[in-house]
């Protein structure tokens, strides 16, 4: 899987990423998505206590929240990386809300939504080395410390 | 959809707890965010001891996690980024000889009629 470890944080090429936001997007289909916390995103959290996700059926404008989660540091919002409608949610973070840590682009995924005007959402976001440029100038601008990852973390290499 | 129900509404937290006590700041500050994370309008009240910790260069000298760098003005700060309102007690304001230019930035100073107005108008109020 084409990836970039810029400090450790790993950036997957070909996820779609709001950088601001910290969250990926993976295209299922013509109006279907999949969406997470990337690995910068666990990193800044921390081991994360709790993952609580909005219902199946929630609408979502751009930058409104789909989750919140919480670690013993941090507190805040899953802000959604495109509009549309939740049409599923990640169940198994109910009781492994670390999930979110050690498998942030796969087994911890959030949740998926249907989104009418996907082609247009999916303008604002970056993709392959855009992304990886992006993510690099963030991690430097923000000072943000190398990842860490928990044990039994997914690997990349 | 019940998490979607409380969107909207309205919380205010009265903090009375200042930099004597470190331990009795972060909480309701945390308690703040998660509000403001679910998409809930939050507002902190500080008043009596609580007022102290909104004087500029008072908050950065109470540290809350020796592992980290995070003082108590890291979580105002953070409290605001997260669009939390701060407001503070004129009447405390004088109770500890501060003036409105000793405030840290961002915090606005209400009188007492106000608070009553704003625990009668929030949805629920948790106090501290």
């Amino acid at each position: 899987m084409a990836h970039e470890n810029i400090k450790g944080c790993i950036v997957l090429k070909e996820l779609y990423y709001n950088v601001e936001h910290n969250t990926w997007v993976k295209v299922i289909d013509d109006n279907t998505v999949v969406i997470g916390m990337t690995d910068i995103a666990q990193n800044l959290a921390g081991p994360i206590l709790h993952a609580k996700t909005k219902a199946v059926g929630t609408m979502r404008r751009l930058g409104k929240p789909i989750a919140t989660v919480e670690s013993g540091k941090y507190v805040g919002p899953v802000k959604s990386p495109v509009a549309g409608e939740i049409t599923k949610t990640n169940e198994n973070l109910a009781n492994d809300a670390q999930l979110i840590n050690r498998s942030p682009y796969k087994d911890g995924w959030v949740v998926e939504m249907k989104s009418d005007n996907l082609a247009e959402e999916m303008k604002v976001l970056v993709t392959g080395d855009e992304a990886v440029a992006a993510y690099k100038e963030k991690i430097e601008n923000d000072n943000i410390e190398a990842c860490k990852h928990l044990e039994g973390s997914d690997t990349y290499d | 959809m019940e998490d979607q129900d409380h969107e909207g509404k309205k919380i205010l937290v009265i903090q009375t707890h200042g930099v004597a006590t470190p331990t009795r700041t972060y909480s309701p500050l945390f308690y703040a965010m998660a509000a403001a994370a679910m998409e809930m309008e939050v507002m902190v009240w500080f008043t009596m001891d609580g007022t102290n910790q909104l004087k500029k260069g008072e908050a950065e000298k109470v540290q809350l996690d020796k592992s980290s760098n995070v003082t108590l003005k890291t979580m105002l700060e953070m409290a605001m980024d997260s669009e939390v309102e701060l407001r503070v007690c004129q009447q405390s304001l004088e109770l500890w000889d501060m003036k409105p230019e000793d405030l840290i930035d961002g915090v606005e100073i209400l009188g007492a009629t106000s608070i009553i107005d704003l625990s009668l108008s929030y949805d629920h109020v948790m106090y501290f």
